[in-house]
């Protein structure tokens, strides 16, 4: 056991706790919270720095909004309901196209109008908001996600997720849906994360389940070397997310949309740590690193120039991380 | 470092300072007992005295012990009979007189006091007042042989002494006897002593001696406590303080337990106008619980006993003070669990509000009822999801259902098993309805695995948060002393800055763990 604390420590592990306490507590001020917390607050601050975001058709905040549903819910391209509080994409439904009487569900499966009023009730009664207080219900348009992933995901939306730290995009991590996931590209559902090299955008290791893996476990295909498209506008994107949001260490996550490219979907002000399996790269020595730059003086062009600078220390340290396949002596 | 972190230290840092500096002080000076059902010995000390009056006006002094912290008087009683009495105090010595007086007493007469004490061991400090004052020069000798035998033996012990401890040594064993045998001073000792050779004149010989030599020292008048109920005898010991430090010096041996009365060689008792005087001492012991023996200390620590301690609230307010301070007991092994191993559980501080509702059922029936009532409410919720509730509503039916369910356990059980019957009855069901509740959408949202995970994590705090809290040792610590309480705050601040891995996430991150 002692073996593996000083392995993880010379590594630069970093776990939950001392994500809290150094990065979270210190750099993120509760009173900002709410700019992430709620989806509408995000896409509204995104929109002043000119950040796409998915299009918004319409927000239900009460019964009265209730009424204007079936207009609002006229796309034939489908849409996506989410509660605006909601975390680890709990509660949100995603609308493939209109059936008779109802809809289908991008996992393949038939939801009628009543379902879909019910799941609107819980989301305007706070079920998945943080503390349960009453939510508002976002239906936004749906993602048609780019094809160059579908070779290494089971049906839903692929997501990038890039940790920034004081507006230097530190890490980031492809995630992928698989079937276990139900479509989602959440870690803690079953979805795979793949290391991406915040330098060059390519895929490196992968995981599943905090373990490592090198192909899709439902596709079987190959995960690493594959270059994320428009990677330059997702850095810059993460980067600038910093001049409005305000809050030192978060979580962005970016979709690759068919038509209209990177577009910002939500935003985490406690983002996972499981990144580091993805990547096999301990956090600490980039984050150190990045918390010793004035990143307050920096334009966000000069914070992605000095990221990817970092992103060259970390693949160092990854060289000397070992052979992956090699379980760790505990 | 950075500011916060030594802001957050500090405190920790002071709370558990503080908190264990309360403890240490009630613990080593009033001496209160670390385990609920420690016992001790008190004795009930009298002194009886009997004498005939023939109509003489009576006076009876009579040394009592000091009231001070070291030998507590919780109880002293006088028992006068006509005579009028009072207290008089040498402020010089600590010494207390009781004054017994009566203008023509007839016949026989009793007077008796009583005191209850803890007595006093060889670590007792001695009064302060004693050891800072210079001893006074000793008293002029009239007899001129005296005088030069004294001069001679103080000179000849001086000569063969290196310093104040090696004389005192080297005075005692010689005026006792108790060296090798090779009194070389024999002589004079026997000139000084006029040939009546009790201890107590031994002592007066050896307090001269120290004096002549500037140290402090002082005869004592006391008795040895032992068990039993027995008459005892007077015991005479000297006090003495070399380089900061008491000593006794007790010439039949040290006693363990040890009981002072009055210092000097004034006998106890100085009476006029009576006859036939019989003085007894007396000592009963018996055994008390520890706790009330400390909590009822005199002295200058007497406010920790006030304001460090439940015991002065009224009753039904001690009961549920008793629970109260044990919960952080919990909560602190909670914060442990989540920081350090990384234990899963159903919402943050419910498996301590389970783990207090398992005093109510015990353990085995707490674990026991609790998950047949999650799993049957599990099975309610899913089944309610299909008729598209509210969330409000949909917790209320879950809430009565749990009630029913409770209900019915409880007419099941009374038949064969009351105690689990009605030990229920307390169990709470608004946390069992929102444990549901949460759970359901782990379920759902996360993974059954999930829900099931965090279920078992909640129910392994549950129970070690209840084992801790319904310990009796536990109970008792933390309801005699409650300032603890600042001592768990202190390392709830102290894990509030942990930055280390937890347990959990060793094996996590086991595949990063390469060399």
């Amino acid at each position: 056991m002692f073996k593996t604390i000083s392995a993880l420590r010379r590594n630069g592990v970093m776990g939950i706790n001392e994500r809290n306490v150094r990065y979270v507590n210190a750099l993120n001020p509760r009173r900002l919270f709410y700019l992430v917390d709620d989806k509408f607050e995000t896409k509204r601050v995104a929109a002043e720095a000119d950040i796409p975001t998915p299009e918004l058709y319409g927000v239900i905040r009460n019964a009265r909004d209730m009424k204007k549903l079936d207009e609002l819910l006229d796309h034939k391209d489908g849409f996506v309901l989410k509660p605006a509080q909601g975390s680890q994409g709990k509660g949100i439904i995603v609308i493939d196209k209109p059936l008779k009487g109802g809809w289908r569900l991008a996992n393949g499966r038939r939801i009628t109008i009543d379902a879909l009023k019910f799941q609107i009730n819980n989301i305007l009664s706070g079920m998945y908001s943080l503390g349960g207080q009453p939510d508002k219900a976002l239906i936004e348009y749906r993602v048609k996600f780019d094809d160059v992933f579908s070779e290494i995901s089971f049906k839903g939306v692929p997501d990038i997720r890039v940790i920034v730290l004081r507006g230097i995009p530190v890490f980031s991590m492809l995630r992928l849906p698989t079937a276990e996931s139900d479509g989602k590209a959440n870690l803690h559902r079953g979805g795979v994360g793949v290391g991406v090299d915040v330098a060059t955008g390519k895929t490196q290791m992968a995981m599943q389940h905090d373990t490592m893996i090198d192909i899709h476990p439902d596709t079987a295909n190959p995960i690493g070397n594959l270059q994320v498209p428009f990677w330059e506008d997702i850095l810059s994107m993460s980067a600038r997310s910093y001049d409005v949001i305000g809050l030192g260490y978060i979580g962005v996550d970016i979709v690759l949309d068919k038509d209209r490219g990177p577009l910002l979907l939500e935003l985490n002000a406690r983002p996972g740590i499981s990144i580091q399996i993805a990547n096999r790269i301990g956090m600490r020595p980039v984050l150190e690193a990045a918390m010793k730059k004035s990143a307050e003086q920096l334009t966000w062009q000069e914070r992605v120039a000095y990221a990817k600078t970092l992103s060259k220390k970390a693949v160092d340290i990854s060289k000397n991380g070992g052979d992956p396949a090699e379980p760790a002596a505990s | 470092m950075t500011n916060s972190l030594r802001h957050a230290l500090l405190l920790a840092l002071l709370l558990i300072i503080v908190g264990s500096g309360i403890f240490l002080t009630k613990i080593v000076k009033l001496q209160y007992p670390l385990a609920p059902d420690e016992k001790a010995t008190i004795w009930d000390f009298e002194i009886y005295l009997e004498f005939d009056g023939r109509d003489d006006p009576a006076r009876l002094a009579v040394y009592l012990p000091a009231g001070d912290v070291e030998r507590t008087f919780p109880q002293e009683q006088f028992f006068n009979g006509p005579f009028g009495l009072s207290l008089v105090t040498e402020p010089e010595t600590r010494n207390r007189r009781a004054v017994w007086t009566y203008r023509y007493p007839s016949n026989r007469k009793v007077l008796r006091y009583t005191a209850k004490t803890i007595g006093e061991t060889a670590s007792t400090p001695l009064p302060t007042s004693f050891t800072r004052n210079d001893p006074p020069p000793p008293a002029e000798e009239p007899d001129p042989v005296k005088r030069q035998a004294f001069i001679v033996w103080s000179a000849d012990m001086r000569r063969r002494s290196a310093d104040d401890a090696s004389f005192a040594d080297l005075t005692l064993s010689e005026i006792f006897r108790t060296g090798s045998g090779n009194q070389q001073s024999a002589d004079e000792i026997s000139v000084l002593m006029n040939d009546r050779s009790t201890t107590l004149t031994r002592l007066e010989l050896a307090r001269e001696t120290f004096h002549s030599q500037g140290i402090p020292a002082r005869i004592v008048n006391g008795v040895y406590l032992t068990e039993g109920r027995r008459r005892v005898d007077l015991q005479h010991w000297l006090e003495y303080h070399i380089n900061g430090e008491d000593l006794r010096f007790f010439p039949n041996g040290e006693p363990s337990r040890f009981f002072t009365i009055w210092y000097g060689d004034n006998q106890l008792v100085e009476a006029s106008g009576i006859y036939e005087l019989d003085t007894q001492l007396t000592l009963k012991s018996q055994q008390n619980a520890a706790i009330d023996i400390a909590r009822n200390t005199k002295g200058p620590l007497r406010a920790f006993n006030k304001f460090f301690s439940f015991n002065d609230l009224p009753l039904t307010t001690q009961l549920v003070y008793k629970v109260l301070v044990t919960i952080p007991v919990g909560i602190t092994i909670l914060v442990f669990l989540r920081q350090f191993i990384g234990i899963k559980t159903v919402g943050t501080f419910m498996p301590v509000l389970i783990g207090i509702a398992f005093r109510e059922t015990a353990l085995l029936n707490g674990l026991l009822l609790f998950s047949m009532l999650v799993a049957l409410g599990l099975a309610i919720r899913f089944y309610l999801e299909r008729l598209q509730m509210l969330l409000v509503p949909r917790l209320a039916v879950v809430l009565i259902s749990i009630i029913i369910m409770m209900a019915g356990i409880t007419l099941i059980m009374s038949d064969s098993d009351q105690s689990i019957g009605l030990s229920i009855s307390l169990f709470p069901m608004v946390i069992l309805a929102m444990t549901i509740e949460r759970m359901s959408i782990t379920w759902e949202e996360s993974s059954p695995g999930e829900a099931i995970k965090q279920g078992i994590g909640s129910m392994i705090v549950a129970s070690l948060t209840y084992l801790a809290m319904s310990n009796a040792q536990v109970e008792y610590l933390m309801y005699q002393f409650p300032e603890l309480l600042f001592v768990l705050m202190g390392l709830c601040v102290l894990m509030g800055r942990y930055t280390g891995l937890r347990l959990s996430e060793l094996w996590r991150f086991r595949q990063l763990a390469t060399s």
